[in-house]
């Protein structure tokens, strides 16, 4: 276990009558890109929700970063970073303020936090006069670029990613992508992404967990994922493998 | 840094900087409330009033030296109504009228008897606000008549007697002598007695304070919630309690430009009138008495956004939430209602420990106390409320629940 940034073993959540997760288990191993791909209402924001210690689980075994959930929650959320999907912006703060908000609840000083969110500001790829702007000026691309910089920016051990590039036109979805796969391979961090777009998590995941109903379905690099189904992709492989179990 | 600084740091910077909304809660308050004050006094002069003024008797009598008209009564009637908008009529077969005053037949033969008494017949209109006004100017006429016909009367008999007497100690035998005393039993003076009344009136004002706040940290914690910026906030390593006392902290600020409008803006409401009038109120507040209406607008703020907190907590509603703040504005208004007309610490035992449970009975005290001079008490009652708040924000930590909040519906 020693080498694994993330354990997850026999995970249940039931939500009243809605059983979220059935046993969902799987490891991330350290500096890997982890891809979770399914359907909506697979469970993969639950998963991650729990992950990132927002949601307890009901039974099983949770383990991120050597500290077992909900346990050391405390410990994991200095340590790991998360997207929620469609995550907004404050929108009455500009760019930068967005980014030096998050990057003072990480640090211990001003100066330190400024030079965090000088960092994220370099990573957003927007110019000093747009990171002036207010938040409710951008563009949904604009507003995500500062979204995955303040997610990144404090450089967490762990980086939780939940649809980053849902909803964004080509151009926007194509930058972002080059931002988590540049900064989070450079950095050596552990990412968990999560996505219903397959070919996303074709070109970003060292290796991908196939969702279905609250169960993982299947765990490997897309190729070996791809050839054990004898698919073109990983879209095809997912489909052949789900079959007609999904709704 | 403390974890507190940045959320402090971000909700005032998103709070003042919804200069819009700041800007109508703020200002409105200082410009309606004046204005209604004015209003008031005008429109009222302005509304058209009609009176009948009719002498059917037309006769005169002398008691001693003393000789009294009807005419002359009538005429001073109409007068008086006349200088105070009232449209006069002197003809009975005008219907139309607000109020009609009639001098009867046989009313100066009564008048001036030693055995009758006389009439003046007053009809008014049924829910007309002018008609109440013509009543109190007729009474007034009225008691003027009376002082002076009973002085005759008094005059007369004691010469009538051949004995030596003071018409005030036949008319008014007995006189009641107020004098004041303060809350130690001292002497005191009668402006101290008018800032006692006064300091119910700024206890009163406090019954605009809670609504901004509550409309702000409502918007501080399920607005960002909505906007989905929540969720990523309770994942980073801010403690709750930071959460908590953060957005309270600066909703209060927000809340206390808000409170200080709205309450400034009751005061003028009272003051301008009482200034055309002649009696300024506002040259009664001392510096210590406004520092400590701040300090209770402030306190009630606070306790304020503590009342709610637990529910949004809980909740993570805005329809919840907005029922829980029209139950908490209900309570305050009770409270700085009745503190208009009931001392809350004389109460009953039992009435009185049940308000004292309420943070807002402290701060009418913590006023009152402050006016009549009473600091200590007023400070002791100033504590109690800040510490009834605490345990309530304390109550909203212990209930905070990351994943209640981000799955309950908005």
């Amino acid at each position: 276990m020693d080498g694994d940034a993330v354990v997850l073993s026999d995970v249940w959540k039931r939500f009243r009558n809605v059983v979220a997760l059935r046993g969902i288990s799987f490891r991330v191993r350290r500096s890997e890109i982890f891809g979770l791909v399914g359907p909506n209402g697979a469970g993969k924001t639950t998963t991650l929700r729990i992950i990132s210690t927002l949601v307890k689980h009901d039974n099983g075994f949770v383990e991120v970063l050597g500290h077992r959930l909900p346990e050391g929650k405390s410990e994991v959320r200095r340590r790991i970073s998360y997207l929620p999907e469609d995550a907004g912006l404050y929108h009455r703060l500009t760019g930068w303020e967005n980014l030096l908000y998050f990057a003072m609840i990480y640090t211990e000083d001003v100066q330190e936090a400024r030079k965090v969110a000088e960092f994220g500001a370099t990573l957003t790829g927007l110019c000093r006069r747009d990171l002036g702007r207010r938040a409710s000026e951008y563009s949904k691309g604009m507003a995500r670029r500062v979204a995955i910089a303040r997610t990144l920016m404090v450089k967490p051990d762990l980086v939780i990613l939940d649809e980053p590039t849902s909803g964004l036109d080509v151009f926007s979805a194509y930058a972002i992508r080059g931002i988590i796969k540049n900064f989070v391979k450079k950095e050596g961090m552990t990412a968990i992404i999560s996505s219903h777009n397959m070919l996303e998590v074709q070109s970003l995941c060292d290796r991908v967990a196939l969702v279905n109903r609250g169960k993982i379905v299947a765990i490997g690099t897309p190729k070996e994922l791809i050839t054990r189904m004898k698919a073109s992709d990983l879209e095809e492989a997912f489909i052949r493998m789900v079959g007609d179990s999904y709704e | 840094m403390s974890k507190l600084y940045p959320i402090v740091w971000k909700e005032t910077k998103d709070m003042f900087r919804d200069l819009r909304t700041l800007s109508i809660i703020a200002v409105l308050p200082l410009l309606i409330m004046p204005l209604m004050g004015l209003s008031s006094i005008y429109l009222q002069r302005f509304q058209y009033g009609v009176a009948v003024v009719v002498d059917n008797d037309r006769a005169s009598a002398t008691i001693g030296n003393a000789t009294f008209t009807s005419s002359d009564i009538a005429n001073a009637l109409a007068r008086r109504l006349s200088l105070n908008g009232f449209t006069v009529y002197r003809e009975e077969s005008v219907k139309d009228f607000d109020v009609e005053v009639v001098i009867p037949r046989g009313f100066i033969n009564n008048l001036t008897s030693l055995t009758s008494q006389a009439l003046i017949k007053v009809v008014k209109r049924v829910g007309s606000s002018k008609a109440e006004v013509a009543i109190s100017l007729v009474n007034a006429v009225a008691s003027d008549l009376v002082r002076k016909v009973a002085n005759a009367k008094v005059m007369l008999l004691a010469s009538l007697a051949n004995i030596s007497v003071k018409t005030e100690s036949v008319i008014y035998p007995v006189v009641l002598s107020i004098g004041l005393v303060g809350p130690y039993g001292g002497a005191t003076t009668p402006e101290e007695d008018i800032r006692a009344r006064i300091s119910r009136l700024i206890s009163f004002s406090l019954i605009f304070v809670t609504t901004p706040s509550i409309a702000f940290i409502t918007d501080s914690i399920i607005g960002e919630k909505e906007r989905k910026t929540f969720e990523a906030l309770l994942s980073t390593p801010v403690p709750r309690y930071s959460v908590v006392l953060g957005k309270v902290l600066s909703s209060s600020l927000v809340g206390l430009v808000a409170g200080l409008s709205d309450a400034t803006g009751l005061l003028l409401f009272f003051a301008i009138p009482s200034v055309i009038y002649g009696v300024n109120l506002l040259g009664y507040l001392t510096p210590s008495i406004v520092a400590t209406h701040a300090s209770a607008v402030y306190i009630s703020v606070l306790a304020s956004l503590a009342m709610i907190m637990p529910i949004i907590i809980r909740t993570g509603s805005y329809r919840a939430s907005q029922a829980a703040s029209l139950s908490i504005i209900g309570v305050s208004s009770i409270v700085f209602f009745i503190s208009l007309y009931v001392d809350l610490p004389n109460l009953l035992p039992l009435v009185k420990y049940i308000l004292y449970v309420i943070p807002y009975t402290h701060a009418v005290i913590m006023i009152r106390n402050a006016v009549m001079g009473l600091a200590v008490n007023s400070i002791i009652h100033g504590l109690i409320a800040l510490a009834e708040s605490s345990g309530l924000l304390l109550l909203s930590v212990k209930l905070f629940n990351d994943e209640r909040i981000i799955y309950s519906k908005t």
